[in-house]
């Protein structure tokens, strides 16, 4: 179990070998912990931990809270402690949301990399389980049902992340797919033996070089609102070498995740099916492996997309734009979705631009970045805007076909290109372009994620169904 | 500097002649007349070449009447949608297709006289040329446009709309000799040199050297300087225009100036080094500026501050892991001595907020490759603590056309400069490379209202635009100047 599970517990259910952590507002810390606190120079600064071991129970943890960002005391308190089967919470006294928001930031700071060792390190248990302790824990409330919903989304999404190539190809990820029609979800599955007939030629082309076929899959959420469907669009590159224009051995292996736009994608409709979200909505996945073979295609080629115009390939490596330009277009005409929004780990130009702290926004829409940039700084996953210029068009101008898929050499605004290519084939619908290069995996723990996927788009999307998309009086 | 004359509107009996053409609409006036003495020729021509006063359209037809060399047809686009900036592009079209005519008259009937006056300033900007080191030039590639005579309703009003504007050119041509000029010939002392020339505009000009420089305790500028043969010079140029009353802040404008960096011991690559010679366009723009707003006489209180240095490796120069004390007391462990104009500007910052007490800071600097990559070359990187200085700026940038976009600061960019050893070191790792050279750069701002504009991208063009040739585009004169104008004047 790579994220613990989340229950509320009552206060007499609670025993002593369980650690608890006791969330402590700033000037805060109760009179029986006063000495120890003061000995230990805790004044519950937001993010401060202090570890009291066999003081009545197993261990009491204190940990600063900071009311506007109490997912961050959850977290924190988490960390600390890494090698407990089991933790508690307490949250009694506090408001039920600002409690369940310790538990969320608790237990998305606990998720670890599912473990494929061949003997289990016991040294390196795991949280398996979180006890929030409230006063009424028969009363479960909606925002314990929505993070429910969105922790199971979020670990859904981090496990595909996670896991590596040879175990998730495209094949494989459908088949993780398969079990989430349980939630009410529908799955359609177009093979690569129907691209042809489908007009899916960039796919195609792309996941040409593997022996393991593409696909693109539609996942369906019906909901309950008779409305066109929101689309989210995910790039699922289930592994990516670059092709021809192969990518250098070193930290090549990061490449399994470059199927994180789609596993978002997947995230999002789990949690929006858990919670029955009211709001249709729709993920399209271009899955490809995109490997070097004698069928790959090359930097030179012509090839012609789904909307029937022609793309100069330039740099088999910048695959992603290809597939999601394909996948745009098919969810676009075959959908009329209200608006689409796609997720890729599309550029390394976007982390030079904005780090692992916010993830780039390009978009045709002043509105739906808007509502995006706002339901990101909700859930704490922070959005840019940036632009898509003239330039960046121009920069696409191709002497032998409608296009030019990219531009190589130094100090390029690849990001921006990219989104200018991508913004050809989603005609006037509302669209958002979120760049997740940076923002996907973690090399280490921070106050916020554990080491490896952060599962970023999952939360940001439900967010902004539930902020925006799910009022019948004003859908 | 082309010069202008504005005239009444009449068809002139010879020479070159550049008219207007709005989208959709049947040829009038000047060029009606044109047309007749042509016996219809005009029209035809226009037709055949599906000239229909399209936006950045433009039609040359060779002697089309009697006693006319070229006339050029200019596509105004829609009448509705003329703007100052359209009249600008369209001057600068005219400028570059009457390139080889001595003088021409451009008709600017039905314009504005503001519009009028923005089509000679785009005129005169399109016509700049750096060709001071050409020695062996054929005369018939030289262009050869000296004076353009505007044909407009109101000649003595669009005259006056012109005079700032060709103060503003004046500027900008500083600005753009400056950051054109190689670097064995513009070192440090040079460049300070050529900003005593603004003592002549009413601008007090101060020049400080090393010697005062260690005095004053600028560790961060010396440390970089240290390395070059070249002495560094700190200039301050005051413009007090907004006349007696009562007394108010100034506006403070501070500019990086490396007038050469190889990198320092953290050499860079020998590829495209030359490029280099414009890491002084923050301090170009800044002195352009000032010549600008004290040539236009601006109602204002301005204090314009340039850093200028050499970085180069030598035995004398700093190296990775040195520790520097700035100005302001903070330390800083210079990790990357190709992370230098940072350091540059941490002394001035400090200095000029402290010494000036200013309203707000902008500082200009081509600071950062990863600004490229983030943005391209179409806008400058917009860093602030204040977002309704930032709001004007990047209006002032939609104006003007010197685009600026908004990018992000916060404290997760600011751990990135953490230092074991010392308050902070000089970079972070290539992730949100510009984002955190930013944070650098706020930490001694001491939380007065600032703006950094990151130029990399944007100082200099590759290929001639519609108002700028090929080369130094003197990014922020034209921008600043627009923001003094419309926020910080009477």
């Amino acid at each position: 179990m790579p994220q613990p599970s989340l229950f509320l517990l009552a206060a007499a259910e609670l025993t002593a070998e369980v650690p608890l952590v006791l969330p402590v507002a700033p000037g805060g810390v109760p009179p029986e912990y006063a000495v120890a606190a003061k000995a230990a120079g805790f004044t519950a600064v937001p993010g401060q931990v202090l570890t009291l071991w066999g003081v009545g129970r197993t261990a009491t943890i204190l940990v600063g809270l900071d009311p506007a960002d109490p997912e961050a005391a959850g977290a924190q308190a988490a960390s600390s402690l890494p090698r407990a089967p089991r933790l508690a919470i307490d949250g009694r006294g506090l408001p039920r949301a600002m409690a369940t928001a310790i538990a969320v930031g608790a237990a998305l700071r606990s998720w670890r990399f599912p473990t494929n060792r061949f003997a289990e390190d016991p040294e390196a248990m795991v949280i398996g389980r979180i006890d929030l302790v409230v006063e009424d824990a028969r009363k479960e409330g909606k925002h314990w049902r929505r993070a429910l919903a969105v922790l199971e989304g979020v670990g859904f999404a981090r496990d595909l992340v996670a896991e590596p190539s040879n175990t998730l190809t495209p094949a494989l990820f459908v088949k993780r797919l398969r079990p989430l029609t349980d939630l009410g979800l529908k799955l359609d599955v177009i093979p690569a033996e129907d691209f042809a007939a489908k007009g899916l030629r960039l796919i195609a082309a792309v996941g040409g070089g593997s022996v393991n076929p593409p696909c693109l899959v539609v996942m369906r959420w019906k909901g309950k609102l008779d409305l066109p469907p929101l689309a989210f669009v995910g790039k699922g590159i289930t592994f990516d070498t670059g092709g021809i224009s192969i990518k250098p051995a070193d930290r090549m292996w990061d490449m399994r995740g470059d199927m994180a736009g789609a596993a978002a994608c997947v995230g999002a409709m789990v949690t929006l099916a858990r919670r029955e979200s009211p709001t249709p909505a729709i993920a399209v996945l271009a899955l490809a492996e995109n490997m070097i073979g004698a069928t790959s295609y090359r930097p030179g080629d012509i090839l012609r997309s789904h909307a029937g115009r022609t793309i100069e390939i330039i740099d088999t490596d910048a695959e992603g734009r290809l597939v999601l330009s394909d996948a745009l277009s098919y969810a676009v005409a075959t959908y009329t979705p209200r608006a689409i929004v796609d997720f890729a780990t599309l550029t390394h130009a976007v982390s030079v631009a904005l780090g692992h702290e916010r993830a780039g926004l390009y978009d045709n829409d002043e509105t739906l970045a808007a509502h995006l940039g706002a339901a990101g700084e909700v859930v704490g996953e922070r959005l840019w805007r940036m632009p898509i210029g003239a330039s960046h068009r121009e920069a696409l101008n191709s002497e032998v076909a409608d296009l030019r898929q990219c531009n190589t050499g130094r100090l390029i605004p690849d990001a921006s290109q990219a989104a200018a290519l991508m913004r050809e084939f989603v005609g006037d619908t509302p669209w958002a372009h979120i760049d997740i290069g940076g923002t996907e995996q973690r090399d280490e723990g921070d106050a916020r994620y554990s080491a490896g996927p952060t599962g970023f788009g999952v939360r940001l999307l439900d967010q902004l169904v539930a902020a925006r998309y799910e009022d019948p009086e004003h859908p | 500097m082309l010069t202008m004359a504005f005239a009444r509107a009449a068809l002139p009996k010879s020479g070159a002649l550049a008219l207007l053409v709005a989208e959709e609409e049947a040829l009038s006036g000047i060029a009606k007349t044109l047309d007749e003495a042509s016996a219809g020729g005009v029209t035809r021509a226009l037709e055949a070449a599906a000239f229909k006063g399209q936006k950045a359209k433009t039609c040359l037809l060779f002697s089309p009447a009697a006693g006319f060399t070229r006339v050029v047809f200019i596509g105004l686009g829609k009448r509705a949608e003329v703007t100052a900036s359209v009249a600008e592009e369209a001057g600068g079209a005219i400028a570059s297709a009457l390139s080889q005519e001595a003088t021409a008259a451009v008709s600017a009937e039905g314009l504005r006289s503001e519009d009028a006056a923005h089509l000679a300033f785009g005129a005169a900007l399109r016509a700049y040329r750096f060709d001071r080191y050409r020695t062996k030039e054929k005369a018939e590639d030289k262009p050869k446009l000296a004076g353009l005579t505007i044909l407009v309703d109101d000649a003595p009003k669009a005259k006056a709309a012109y005079a700032p504007l060709q103060a503003v050119a004046e500027g900008v041509f500083l600005s753009r000799d400056l950051v054109s000029e190689p670097p064995n010939v513009l070192n440090p002392t040079e460049m300070a040199e050529r900003c005593k020339a603004l003592t002549k505009l009413g601008v007090k000009v101060e020049i400080l050297g090393p010697k005062e420089l260690d005095k004053l305790g600028f560790g961060a500028l010396m440390g970089v300087a240290q390395g070059s043969a070249q002495e560094p010079r700190v200039v301050i140029m005051q413009w007090n225009g907004a006349g007696k009353g009562k007394p108010r802040k100034p506006l403070a404008f501070v500019g990086k100036g490396v007038t050469f960096d190889t990198g320092g011991i953290s050499i860079k690559p020998a590829g495209g080094m030359e490029d280099m010679k414009w890491d002084m366009a923050g301090a170009g723009a800044v002195i352009g500026l000032m010549a600008a707003l004290a040539g236009r006489k601006a109602k204002a209180d301005v204090v314009g501050l340039v850093g200028l240095v050499e970085n180069m490796p030598s035995g004398t120069a700093q190296r990775p892991g040195d520790v520097v004390t700035t100005y302001s007391g903070q330390t800083v462990e210079v990790l990357n001595t190709d992370a230098e104009g940072r350091l540059v500007l941490a002394d001035l910052l400090w200095y000029a907020q402290e010494k000036f007490d200013p309203a707000f800071m902008i500082d200009l600097a081509t600071l950062t490759g990863a600004i490229i990559v983030a943005l391209g070359q179409e806008h400058a990187g917009l860093f602030s603590n204040d977002d309704e200085l930032a709001q004007k700026l990047s209006a002032a940038g939609l104006a003007t056309g010197e685009k600026a976009w908004r990018m992000p600061l916060g404290d997760a960019y600011d751990k990135a400069i953490k230092s074991d050893i010392a308050d902070m070191k000089n970079i972070g790792g290539r992730q949100g490379g510009a984002v955190v050279a930013a944070q650098f750069i706020q930490r001694f701002v001491n939380n007065k209202p600032w703006v950094h504009l990151d130029i990399a991208g944007v100082a200099w063009s590759s290929k001639d635009t519609a108002i700028t040739p090929k080369g130094a585009t003197a990014y922020g004169v034209r921008l600043l100047d627009r923001l003094v104008r419309d926020h910080y004047e009477g």
